[in-house]
């Protein structure tokens, strides 16, 4: 057990850097400082989030209240914490069995097998507990609250929270274990990660659809008649569910009601969780190191003839588009990068694409929404444009530039590209990327309003020209802080906090500015609200641009 | 070619200097190697050369430029092997050496001569089109070496060269460095390896904790230490 602990702090202790925060304190004060400040800033920008969700669940369980129907709340938030610790928790597993450095050098210690398989699963699963506390310890205090429960309720809601992340790790873990000791896959883990990961997202879609579809059409709906609408299908949502989540029955026998069979459920969910877990460590022991130590062979290319040698380098590329070039490269061939800075712009419009059709709607309905277009344009338009900056901030292509190349990050800072081509090439990436969400988006909702070609060419100039200060913001937080100090490149996305920090700076610039100019617009007149929104649009970049380009090459020779 | 006008570094609150009051002149046609036991402040020295560190105080000049003041065009003047050249591992041979070949604005006929050229020394044609990723540490190195020679540049900096270098490409690129300086550039490496350095280098500097302790031809080392024995001997007397 002691081994197991040691082994899991040192996974922690990487993964966060805690030693290096230490030795920061001690003789890098400046680089401390930033720390302290990014660990204060980044809780207190989520507490809003976290009281909203909080004021959500609350409201949800008073109209359940209200129709006598406390009975599924509960089962609610639980299948919503599982679905969403399975569904983040695919690149967790991955990256921390699969792709981190660690292993190798783990491996030739005399450590069991079984020791190595514990350690780096409970190094995934403190994490999560943090996150279920987020989403689940809310719901199991307002239930209890709201119905009085006492002691017992507590106890056994403690240890229920506890089993709450490891069930669907543990299921997950199995899951692809056997999937990655799989020899058909050598040399092809990279294409495999990529598949795994968009068939979780798709389930998860598919879930989400079918779970709003079981309520019905929209129209006409207020919260008392869709959450009786929920409860009509009650039944058979909640057993089919079950089969999916059935510890969510045994949770809810356990809680819903505090008899003596609640112990009997919560030992039962106990003893699941315990063999699930059990099975994972067995599973791990008959393939996880053997598939490590059988190596991860890389698909190579063909060998080039000296006349296709000639041909690579016989183009000429302008520095910006070598920059351009080797950063969408880099982007769309490391999977994780690619799931998080790239995948959003297909999911989102694929999402909406696919909903549409659930939602049942009438000729009439079309009709109406083709109405309001004709009638608010502009309405549409900025949503439009709202919606394309939401995929030029959330891709964090920028935000995450130099972070992604990591230790290879030397070259960049060595080579004689200047600032303005970095900027170009760096944003260019990301204008590429959004410029597909915008295509793909445009596409789905021309098949359901008849989007004009000005409103369409409208948005997207507007829609890039917005978003250009969120990319660049990016980019001076990245070049300011980047995180080069990783072995797993999930950390260089997942643990930056510039990510996070542009994201809520650049949504909440992009909030207030799409309001103001949507008003004036509205109010005043609509070329108004455009000619605003666009003229602080060129500011902004322009003022962004020359702070990146005066201070980005000075920031190169300081990285470390 | 290279002068260092009494360059030091501190890393962050430390008092203690990694590099302290550098001074050294590396002229054109010049192999000049920089030795001194672990932790001595070589890697930091080559770092701040090579515009990957800021010096606290002091200049580096490359060929006649300052590059704490002309950034771009010092860069321009030199080109950088790290001791362990970690590269994207997702982008393949070629296209490194095509990006290289691009950020230093090599025209088309060099890029390609010099690239079939050194491709065929270092006998890594055959990998060239596959990811870095699959690649060994020594071909990692031989590729890092031919992106650097790419622009011919007239300063080769190297830390640590010959680690991972199989004893052909060691040789290869001892036979490269003598090959440059005959054409009026310089080569500044830095190494652990004492014979390579006392036979290839012109001259040689010892660093400890953070100082020169001696520069110069072997022969001059030999006269100041007053003993004719090998580089080796007389670098275990001085750094102990």
């Amino acid at each position: 057990m002691k081994e197991i602990l040691s082994l899991t702090k040192l996974f922690i202790n990487e993964s966060w850097g805690l030693s290096q925060f230490l030795y920061n304190k001690a003789n890098n004060k400046k680089e401390f400082y930033k720390q302290v400040f990014t660990l204060i800033i980044v809780p207190v920008a989520l507490i809003p989030a976290f009281f909203m969700y909080v004021f959500f669940m609350i409201a949800l369980y008073a109209g359940l209240r209200m129709i006598n129907q406390v009975s599924v709340f509960l089962s609610i938030s639980y299948i919503m914490t599982v679905a969403l610790i399975l569904f983040f928790g695919i690149m967790y597993v991955l990256s921390e069995f699969y792709f981190s450095k660690n292993i190798e050098e783990l491996i030739p210690l005399p450590i069991t097998s079984g020791k190595l398989i514990i350690a780096k699963f409970f190094s995934i699963l403190i994490p999560e507990y943090v996150f279920a506390a987020f989403l689940f310890a809310p719901a199991l205090i307002i239930y209890g609250v709201g119905e009085g429960m006492g002691v017992i309720y507590a106890i056994l809601s403690l240890l229920v929270f506890l089993t709450v992340p490891v069930l669907p790790l543990a299921m997950l873990t199995v899951l692809i274990m056997l999937i990655m000791q799989s020899g058909s896959f050598n040399g092809r883990q990279d294409v495999l990660q990529i598949i795994f990961v968009f068939i979780g997202m798709a389930l998860f879609i598919v879930a989400q659809i079918w779970f709003g579809n079981q309520m019905g059409p929209s129209e006409n709906v207020d919260f008392q008649i869709l959450m009786s609408s929920l409860l009509a299908n009650n039944e058979s949502l909640l057993n089919t569910i079950g089969y999916f989540v059935p510890t969510s029955l045994l949770m809810a026998w356990a809680l819903n009601k505090i008899t003596l069979m609640s112990f009997v459920w919560s030992a039962a969910i106990i003893g699941l969780t315990l063999l699930l877990f059990a099975l994972m460590v067995a599973v791990g022991k008959q393939v996880y190191i053997k598939s490590i130590v059988r190596g991860k062979s890389q698909k190579k290319g063909k060998p080039l003839s000296g006349s296709e040698r000639q041909k690579v380098l016989g183009k000429k590329s302008h520095k910006a588009m070598a920059v351009f070039t080797m950063d969408l490269r880099l982007l769309f061939r490391t999977p994780i990068y690619f799931f998080n800075n790239v995948s959003i712009v297909i999911i989102v419009p694929l999402c909406l694409l696919i909903m549409f059709p659930f939602l049942d709607l009438t000729p009439e309905d079309y009709e109406s929404i083709r109405s309001f277009y004709r009638e608010l344009p502009l309405l549409v338009n900025f949503a439009l444009i709202g919606f394309f900056i939401f995929f030029g901030g959330t891709s964090a292509a920028t935000a995450s530039t130099f972070s992604r190349e990591g230790k290879a990050s030397w070259l960049t800072r060595m080579v004689p590209v200047s600032a303005a081509d970095q900027i170009i090439g760096r944003t260019g990436v990301a204008v590429l990327i959004q410029s597909m969400g915008i295509v793909f988006t445009l596409v789905t909702a021309r098949v359901y309003m008849p989007i004009s070609i000005f409103s369409m060419m409208l948005t997207i100039v507007l829609g890039i020209l917005g978003s250009l200060p969120i990319l660049l913001f990016g980019l001076f937080m990245d070049m300011n802080r980047p995180l080069l100090d990783w072995d797993n490149p999930q950390k260089a996305v997942k643990n930056n906090m510039n990510v996070v920090i542009t994201l809520f700076v650049g949504m909440a610039y992009a909030g207030v500015l799409i309001a103001v100019s949507g008003l004036l617009g509205y109010f005043v007149m609509p070329w108004l609200g455009y000619s605003f929104f666009s003229a602080i649009s060129v500011i902004m970049t322009i003022v962004l641009y020359k702070t990146i380009d005066r201070n980005l090459e000075t920031r190169l020779l300081n990285f470390e | 070619m290279l002068k260092l006008d009494e360059v030091s570094k501190t890393y962050g609150n430390k008092k203690e200097k990694a590099v302290d009051n550098v001074s050294f002149h590396v002229h054109p046609g010049e192999i000049f190697g920089f030795v001194g036991p672990n932790g001595a402040g070589k890697t930091t020295t080559i770092k701040m050369i090579v515009s990957l560190l800021t010096p606290n105080n002091g200049k580096i000049i490359i060929n006649g430029i300052d590059n704490q003041e002309d950034i771009q065009e010092a860069k321009k003047q030199f080109s950088y092997v790290p001791d362990n050249p970690e590269l994207f591992e997702k982008i393949k041979g070629i296209e490194y050496l095509k990006f290289m070949a691009d950020v230093y604005d090599v025209p088309v006929a060099e890029r390609q001569q010099r690239t079939e050229k050194f491709l065929d020394v270092f006998e890594i044609k055959e990998a060239i089109n596959d990811p870095i990723g699959s690649y060994s540490h020594g071909m990692k190195q031989k590729l890092a070496l031919v992106g650097a020679l790419i622009h011919d540049p007239q300063l080769f900096v190297l830390d640590e060269p010959m680690v991972g270098l199989d004893p052909k490409a060691s040789f290869e690129l001892k036979k490269i460095m003598r090959e440059h300086c005959d054409r009026g550039r310089s080569v500044f490496f830095s190494t652990h390896v004492l014979d390579v350095a006392e036979k290839i280098c012109d001259r040689i500097a010892i660093i400890k904790k953070g100082k020169i302790i001696e520069v110069g031809t072997m022969a001059e080392i030999r006269e100041k230490a007053g003993s004719q024995e090998s580089l080796e001997n007389i670098f275990l007397e001085l750094t102990e």
